[in-house]
């Protein structure tokens, strides 16, 4: 991925983080905007202090908030499917696994930006099966 | 009225759980600056300072892992006649025995100590009391019989105790057998997370670096002066941390000072052998967390990150407590404050028992020791931390059934060792 440091890139990144937050807020729900704002908050503390280029990393933060707004989006229209067709029992059920299921994709978006930011030099060091 | 001490119950549960996280996260945020200030790792000090060093080396029926051990200290750097290496045969089955007293005809600087059956057995901490009454050294290092260090490794932990105010050292374990299976990968996690960061960020803040009973080391007169290690703890390097810190001594963590470990390869040792430490653990919370916080000899950090540490094994009972109380709270209708609140738990779930290290945490760790591949296993995390709530929980009842029922608690619950990993030493 090459984005250099153009500054008009970084804004329209920023953007989109920004109207991911607001979408997920005004059109899902709360949890989904904390879910988003606390992975927003971990990147931009932690992997934004690793090396690598600030457009990268703005592009995995950005990829990482459009990714988080389609699987909320995603699970809570299978809520109200759910809930219409198996009554209110399965709206309590999602109640339960929807955060063990938004941090799905966390856990896993985060172990794939740190493995693509790992600089190439160092990846040959591990032991192999 | 069962709401509200419900959601008392659920409210103390998630504070605690969120302590936790931001401990961790000041941890992670702690080593990234670090690395970001010093590019290069830690050279040796280039000091004149050589004391004489003891090594114990504890073994029960070892056969298979002791002479690939033994080989490594006759090629330790350290000056040998400064040296002296014991090997404590701790009622040994097999040719543990013997296969230290061919290496100690071999070589002047190897010494063995035969335990019986009536004497022996009885636990690590009992075998190394044994080999303590053998030391000389006025250092004493410690190293598991299926571990192998770097060659410098005794220069790497002896130069911290130039300070006198340093009681002990602990290294760095690196995993042998990563690539064997799923297990001895996360066990590689674990590890990262437990001394790349954790350690390290204690070392950083000046908290408490824990002494993890090998790949370390301790000044012989201070724990001869406590009476040698407590027999009747599980986890007798976790007692010895807080020992040497209530008494006002330092623990250093040396980094740079790398020694190779055999990882459990299976789910069954790995619940037998986190099994005993979760015990163990507990045993010395129950021992120390009031004397920790009575203590005038720790500072307030010390003492926040003493009682965090010593509560470790609690959290995945609490995380089990807040699933069970948060799902009624759900079920009932918690308000808005509480499903919000409910975020939190899942969070825990992708951590580490051990060392309660969150996957953020994990993954920094890794990124720092340039690891791209084993990034991809964060995710399953939750397995492992499924499975530690269980081991944490039964630890715990068997912990409080061997109180009511004044059972003896201590063996050699000791994790197989197969000795086939040489594959993955390059020398």
């Amino acid at each position: 991925m090459q984005f250099g440091n153009n500054r008009w890139v970084s804004v329209s990144f920023v953007e989109a983080i920004v109207l991911c937050l607001i979408a997920s807020f005004r059109l899902i729900n709360i949890e989904s905007t904390i879910t988003l704002l606390i992975f927003n908050l971990l990147f931009t503390s932690l992997i934004f202090q690793l090396k690598g280029a600030v457009n990268k990393k703005l592009f995995l933060l950005a990829l990482g908030n459009i990714i988080g707004l389609f699987w909320s989006y995603v699970f809570c229209s299978v809520s109200a499917v759910g809930t219409s067709v198996f009554g209110d029992g399965f709206n309590s059920i999602y109640a339960i696994f929807f955060p063990f299921l938004n941090f799905t994709w966390v856990v896993s978006f985060w172990s794939l930006s740190l493995a693509v930011l790992t600089p190439q030099a160092n990846a040959g060091t591990e032991a192999k099966a | 009225m069962i709401i509200e001490a419900l959601e008392i119950i659920f409210l103390f549960c998630t504070l605690l759980i969120v302590t936790y996280l931001v401990r961790h996260y000041i941890f992670t945020v702690a080593v990234l600056r670090k690395d970001k200030k010093t590019a290069k790792p830690k050279a040796v000090l280039a000091v004149n300072y050589e004391p004489t060093v003891s090594i114990l080396i504890p073994a029960r029926d070892e056969e298979l892992v002791v002479g690939r051990l033994l080989q490594r200290m006759t090629q330790l750097t350290y000056p040998h006649d400064k040296m002296q290496v014991v090997v404590i045969d701790d009622a040994s089955s097999d040719s543990t025995g013997q296969i230290a007293e061919e290496f100690a005809k071999r070589h002047r600087v190897i010494e063995v100590l035969h335990r019986d059956q009536k004497t022996g057995g009885k636990g690590k901490a009992a075998a190394l009391n044994a080999g303590l009454k053998r030391a000389a050294g006025e250092i004493v290092l410690c190293f598991d019989a299926d571990y192998y260090p770097q060659k410098d490794i005794v220069e790497k932990l002896v130069k911290e105790f130039v300070d006198p105010a340093v009681g002990a050292v602990q290294g760095r374990p690196v995993v042998l057998n990563e690539a064997q299976n799923v297990v001895t990968r996360l066990v590689t996690l674990e590890r990262i997370g437990g001394y790349r960061v954790d350690q390290e960020a204690r070392e950083q803040l000046g908290l408490i670096p824990q002494f993890g009973g090998t790949v370390g080391g301790f000044r012989r007169s201070i724990v001869e002066k406590f009476g040698g290690f407590d027999e009747s703890m599980l986890t007798e390097d976790t007692d010895l941390t807080f020992t040497l810190y209530l008494a006002g001594y330092k623990i250093r963590y040396a980094g740079d000072a790398e020694c190779y470990e055999e990882a459990v390869d299976g789910w069954k040792a790995y619940w037998r052998q986190r099994h005993r430490w979760a015990r163990g653990h507990m045993q010395v919370c129950f021992k120390h967390a009031f004397s920790v916080l009575r203590s005038r000899k720790l500072n307030l950090k010390e003492k926040i990150d003493g009682l965090l540490l010593l509560n470790m094994y609690f959290v995945p009972v609490v995380t089990l407590v807040a699933f069970l109380v948060g799902v009624s709270l759900v079920l009932y209708g918690a308000s808005q404050f509480f499903s919000v609140l409910w975020l939190f738990v899942p969070v825990s779930f992708y951590s580490l028992a051990g060392n309660f290290a969150p996957f953020f945490e994990i993954g920094i760790g890794a990124y720092l020791d340039g690891r791209t591949r084993i990034q991809f296993l964060i995710p399953l995390l939750f397995l492992a931390y499924m499975y530690n709530i269980l081991i944490c929980t039964k630890a715990l009842l068997d912990l409080f059934a061997a109180k009511m029922l004044g059972k003896k608690q201590v063996n050699w619950a000791k994790t197989q060792h197969f000795g086939d990993r040489n594959r993955y030493i390059m020398n």
